[in-house]
């Protein structure tokens, strides 16, 4: 899986680097970095929960394979 | 209302309807479903409530701008920086405030909160009861205030009074509403104390800087050129007046909300880590923050309805933030949402400079006060008041057994 930021549209909610710190982490301005490339498949949960959590849906995922069974649909 | 759904375009709606503060959700899902565009009372100005169509407004500066400041008549002799100044040069200011309001630097803060929530629940601890709004609410987030500006805790009952006189200026006179210019008058003279108040505190940290926010505003340049005094007074006036009462509200809210759901809040009590995620659901489903304006700077239609060019546009976040249509089950308080996209903070590039700073403070005073009072009630017969816009419990009445 690859994670992308879009820096335009970060706008600093900071909500990734709340709920997965192991992934994406903050600059000086509280935008957010992201973090291990190529990343490790057991954080792959954690960084759809940043991605999915993004009130700007400035983040994206790159994921060849299928979410897992169980996985949340686009509703919140 | 029956009567008007045939037109949604002509409904016009009262959004300082004292029911709505108290109960706004049915009011939001009735807004959302009968007329998206809806026409407010007051000025005749649209009022959008829908989750996609709210995002979507936030994010366009160019379209609904933020420069009000006339029509806010809130006592400035200017905008308010950064919130009533549009990009690029609000960005500039972003740039420059961003860093001192990170998540980070909030969390420092977190240590010198949680001494002063303590302090105050050392007052009415061993009473059982308390008055929730005056005794904790309101002198916690002014405390966190005065922390980060670096002014003595002493100066506490003078900023309460000026904040007071700026936002709710009937308070003054005791009355529920006030015409508006007696508002204005006793508005202006709350702004005139808070530059001069401002104005001093600027001489003193530029001739002996200190490790605080107001010394590095002093100090701080954009592009190389130092601030001019005028952007440091107009930047503190924002500060006062977007700090204090809105975390205010919000602890009033969230613990009004907990007080009558006991299950929701022993589960808090028994596992303190979920009490982040608690706090991001109720400023959902509370969102004291009700909405936000912006000036049309064109004429835009709206699922049929036109917005003029010039109008005050009133964007309902509190509506937005219960719309079924983007929320799943958006009427269930739910701790464990795995997803929650509200918008209590606002969307875009006037983001809530102080969300690391409101989301700190209620982590810490929902963490230390259930700690200490894990089990409490509304007093037995009385009722909250809400009051409106940002919705304060501006009369909370909590009691518990003191001998645990």
């Amino acid at each position: 899986m690859r994670v992308r930021v879009d820096r335009e549209n970060c706008v600093g909610h900071g909500r990734c680097y709340s709920l997965a710190p192991d992934v994406y982490s903050d600059d000086e301005r509280g935008h957010c970095v992201v973090g291990p490339e190529p990343l490790p498949r057991n954080l792959e949960a954690q960084a759809r929960l940043g991605a999915d959590n993004c009130p700007e849906s400035a983040i994206s995922l790159d994921d060849t394979r299928p979410p897992p069974p169980g996985a949340d649909g686009p509703r919140g | 209302m029956q009567d008007e759904r045939r037109d949604p375009k002509t409904a016009r709606v009262n959004l300082f309807d004292p029911k709505i503060a108290s109960d706004p959700q049915p009011f939001y899902a009735d807004l959302r479903a009968r007329c998206p565009v809806a026409r407010s009372a007051y000025k005749d100005s649209p009022v959008v409530s829908r989750y996609e169509d709210v995002a979507w407004g936030l994010r366009q500066p160019e379209i609904f701008s933020s420069a009000m400041e006339k029509e806010m008549a809130l006592g400035t002799e200017r905008p308010m920086i950064p919130q009533q100044i549009d990009p690029p040069a609000q960005t500039r200011y972003r740039r420059l405030l961003d860093p001192h309001f990170s998540r980070r630097k909030m969390e420092a803060l977190a240590p010198a909160i949680r001494r002063q929530a303590n302090a105050l629940i050392d007052r009415f601890e061993a009473r059982g009861e308390c008055e929730f709004d005056s005794e904790f609410a309101v002198p916690l987030p002014c405390g966190a205030f005065l922390s980060l500006l670096g002014l003595p805790l002493a100066d506490l009952p003078a900023f309460l009074e000026i904040k007071d006189d700026i936002i709710r200026p009937q308070k003054r006179k005791g009355v529920p509403m006030l015409p508006i210019p007696e508002a204005a008058a006793i508005r202006a003279e709350g702004g005139r104390r808070i530059y001069a108040y401002f104005e001093r505190l600027i001489d003193e940290r530029s001739a002996q800087p200190r490790d605080d926010l107001t010394s590095s505003l002093v100090h701080a340049e954009i592009d190389g050129e130092k601030l001019e005094r005028s952007e440091i007074l107009d930047i503190c006036f924002l500060l006062l007046i977007a700090g204090l009462d809105t975390v205010t509200a919000t602890l009033g809210c969230s613990v009004a909300w907990l007080a009558r759901h006991p299950e929701e809040r022993h589960r808090l009590v028994d596992d303190p880590r979920q009490i982040p995620a608690a706090v991001e659901e109720l400023l959902r489903w509370e969102t004291p923050v009700t909405m936000v304006p912006r000036i049309a700077k064109q004429d835009v239609t709206l699922h049929g309805c036109e917005i003029k060019q010039g109008e005050m546009v009133t964007f309902l976040l509190g509506a937005a933030n219960t719309d079924g249509e983007h929320f799943r089950d958006p009427d269930r308080v739910d701790f464990a949402r795995e997803r929650n996209l509200h918008l209590a903070f606002g969307a875009g590039p006037h983001r809530c400079l102080g969300s690391h700073l409101a989301r700190m403070e209620l982590r810490v005073a929902l963490e230390e006060w259930h700690r200490r009072i894990p089990s409490y009630e509304i007093r037995a017969g009385e009722t909250p008041v809400y009051s409106l816009a940002i919705r304060e419990v501006m009369y909370l009445p909590l009691v518990w057994s003191p001998h645990r």
